[in-house]
Formats: C-alpha cells, structure tokens, sequence
C-alpha cells in the first residue's frame, strides 16, 4: 500500500523548496504525535493527537445529540428534526438492507455512522486531526465488524455458515476454482472497507494540503487559485466525508445480512 | 494487510512514506479505536436513542389519534348533516302544507265572499222588481181608474137617461176585463 503519485510529488516538492524557508509536507497532518506515554503491563494506550480527536468526535456526537433532544417536542425544531432524521436514515438503511431482523443491530449501525461521518468531518478543522485518514483505525473497525459478522453467521448458521464460500447452481467441477475465488472475496472485505475509507481521507487531506501550502507560498496574483481550490474541495470533503461514512455503514449492513441470511 | 503494510513502510524511509504506516502508534490506536467507539455506542443508546424512539413513537401515536379523530368528527359532521337535511325536507313539507291551507282559506274566503255578494245582488235586484211590479200595478190601477171614469163620463153623456146603473156596471166590468187582457199581453 503506497501512493508513489504522492510520494513522488513529496520529493520533487521537498526538492524544489529546500532552499526556501516553507517546507511542503502535506503528509505532515497525518502524523500521530504521542502527547502522554502511558504503558500499563506493557500495553501502550499512549493518548496521541488521533485519540484525542477520537474523543473529541464522541463529545461532539454525543453533544449535538444532547442540544438536539434536550427539551424534545411533538413539534420538533430544528435540531431535533435532523436528530430524528439521521434516527430515520439509519433505520431506513437497515430496514431496507437487513430487514426487520436488523433492528437489533441498530446501536452498532448508528454509532459507527456517526463516528466514522465525524471523525471525517472534524478532520476537516484547520489544525485538527484526521482518525480515519489513519488505517490502524479503519482497520480496527473493519477487522472488529468482520469478526462480528463471521459470529453472526456462526451462530445463526453453524458450520453450515461454510457454504457460504459455495455459491449455488454452480457445476461441481466449477468448485476447486470458485470456493477459493469465494473465500478470497470475503477475506478481501475487512481490507477493502477500511482502505476505501483510510485512502479516500488521506487522498482528500493531501490535496488539501498541497492547495493550502501553495497558497500560503505563492504571491498574492497566483494564491487565489489555490485558494479557490480549497473553497470547493473542502465543500467536496464535506460531502465525501458523508458518502464514505455512509458507504462504511451500508456494506457493514451488507455484510450483517450476509451473515444473517447466507446469499 | 496491516502486516504487509508494515512491511512497506518500514521499508521506505521515515521522511517519504506515510506516517500512517508508523507501526509504533499502532497499539494505542487500536485500543483507544475499540475504547471510543463503545463509550459512543454506551452513550448514544444510553442518553440519545430512547428520546428519540420515545418522541418518535408518541408522535406516531399522536398522530394515530388525530387521523381516528378527524375520522370520528368526519362521521359526526355526517350525521348532522343527514339531520340537517331531514330537518330541511320536514320545514319544507311543513311549509307547502301551510301554503295550501292558506290558498284554500283564500278560495273559500272569495268564495263565501262572491256568494255573499250574489246573494245580495239578488236581493236587490228582487227588491228593484218588486219596486216594478208594484209601479206597474199602481199605474195599472190608476189607468183602469181613469179608465173607469173616463168610460162612466162617456157613458154618462151617451146613454144619460135609458141605462141604469147596473147595466152600466157590467158594461164596465168587461170594458175593464178586456182592459186588462190587453195590458197583460203587453
């Protein structure tokens, strides 16, 4: 996993700019800093830039929920109307793709919706950090639904759950290639999830770091360009932010159906 | 795919690759990743979710009430309005039949009314023919009268000596018969 365009444009920028004082490092925003070390029985949970923000992203969920719902009426207001409308889009999400059976699994769906659309969009604040531009913890979150999905499915299905990497009306002598083939799809999905995430938001970041430090750099008749750049990509962040977020939660519910109700 | 990952960072140099890959930050992450993630799934289904399933489900049912109720006032409205209506076809039959009985207080009334007129009318006009009659027998009276007179005085003068009075009261009596028939047949 590596991005040479990125790469590549880091060295020729690191190049070009040696001998100047600004150094481009759009790459810089990715940097977990280790604020507190803490090692208890030599596990490290150091709190780092990215926790902090983990936690940030909590309070601010959990903080917009509680002024949207403090004083709840028939007649909602503003803020409760979006409450109960990302209530409902969740719920839409899951009933559409799970089903009734899906009801249960609403805190999971909910919580990782907006955990993963806030940790993308407070990345977005000048000088905040970005928790799902890190794999580390897309991967976390997609390894910790794979595993809960391949619990579902062991427990509603048993080893039944294997014929899942058997797809039906298939010549049998088709199996030695397709079982496999199977199997690498499935293991491929954890990947595929937080990768798609993690990229996406470095992908965005990056630009967005390149466009700032032009601008920053530049004389005053080119910065406008790059600046204007930076206008539209941080409304286009906002919105991948959104659709990432959203795409992360519906394959999550994907999957959980998979388990639930094989193919 | 973290291992391989791993591999590739530790590969590149510190500076180029991404910090992302930087496998030392890995552990705290993913603990505080799981630690994060479960305090906001605990607090969201402990202090979010319930107000909204409970506003949710009361405005469902609030509005559950109003549908029945709009439906329950629909049935009234109904109802008074077929009330209404047989109110209405009642007042109007009510009123046709005043309507008759007053067009026939009016007819008997002109009729007792022409009735009453006739009647006098014939009254008068019988009074008036008596009147006639009774001029008509006055006068008839006085020309036999006169006639009378009139045929003694000539009889008087023709036959003053010869004709004694009860020959000249027969002659008379048929002079005022005969008189008579010719005035009735006038």
């Amino acid at each position: 996993m590596d991005f040479p365009f990125i790469a590549t444009a880091h060295a020729e920028a690191v190049q070009e700019v040696a001998h100047t004082a600004p150094k481009m490092d759009p790459l810089h925003h990715f940097q977990v800093v280790n604020y507190i070390d803490i090692n208890p029985l030599g596990l490290d949970i150091s709190i780092s830039n990215s926790v902090l923000w983990m936690w940030i992203v909590v309070g601010v969920v959990i903080g917009l929920f509680h002024l949207a719902l403090k004083n709840p009426t028939l007649v909602p207001g503003r803020l409760q109307s979006v409450a109960e409308a990302a209530y409902l889009f969740v719920e839409t999400m899951i009933n559409e793709i799970i089903g009734h059976e899906g009801k249960k699994f609403f805190p999971i769906i909910f919580t990782l919706f907006f955990f993963v659309l806030f940790c993308n969009w407070t990345g977005l604040i000048p000088g905040s950090f970005t928790v799902t531009s890190q794999l580390i913890v897309t991967g976390t979150l997609a390894l910790g639904i794979f595993g809960f999905c391949i619990f579902l499915g062991a427990m509603h299905h048993g080893w039944h759950f294997l014929s899942f990497f058997v797809p039906h009306g298939l010549p049998p002598a088709l199996l030695p290639l397709m079982v496999p083939i199977e199997i690498i799809s499935f293991l491929a999905r954890p990947v595929s999830l937080s990768v798609r995430l993690f990229a996406n938001m470095t992908a965005g970041h990056t630009v967005l770091g390149v466009l700032f430090f032009f601008t920053a750099t530049l004389e005053w008749f080119g910065a406008w360009l790059p600046f204007g750049f930076t206008v539209v990509f941080t409304g286009m962040e906002i919105f991948i932010g959104f659709i990432q977020a959203y795409i992360f939660t519906i394959l999550t519910c994907v999957y959980i159906n998979d388990s639930l109700h094989m193919h | 795919m973290i291992a391989s990952a791993h591999a590739s960072a530790g590969g590149a140099a510190a500076s180029s690759g991404l910090p992302q890959f930087e496998p030392s930050v890995f552990e705290s992450q993913i603990f505080w990743t799981l630690v994060s993630f479960f305090l906001l799934m605990y607090l969201l289904k402990k202090y979010v979710l319930p107000p909204i399933i409970t506003i949710l489900d009361s405005r469902a049912s609030r509005i559950a009430d109003d549908l029945q109720k709009a439906e329950a006032s629909r049935k009234e409205g109904e109802r008074l309005l077929m009330n209404y209506q047989g109110q209405l076809v009642a007042a109007r039959q009510v009123a046709a039949q005043t309507l008759d009985e007053a067009r026939m207080e009016a007819n008997r009334y002109r009729e007792q009314a022409l009735e009453e007129l006739n009647k006098e009318l014939a009254k008068k006009k019988n009074a008036a023919l008596l009147e006639i009659e009774q001029a008509k027998q006055k006068a008839m009276e006085e020309v036999r009268d006169a006639a009378v007179e009139l045929s003694m005085l000539a009889a008087e003068k023709l036959i003053a000596k010869s004709i004694n009075a009860k020959d000249a009261s027969r002659m008379v009596q048929e002079a005022v018969t005969q008189l008579g028939k010719q005035s009735q047949l006038h």
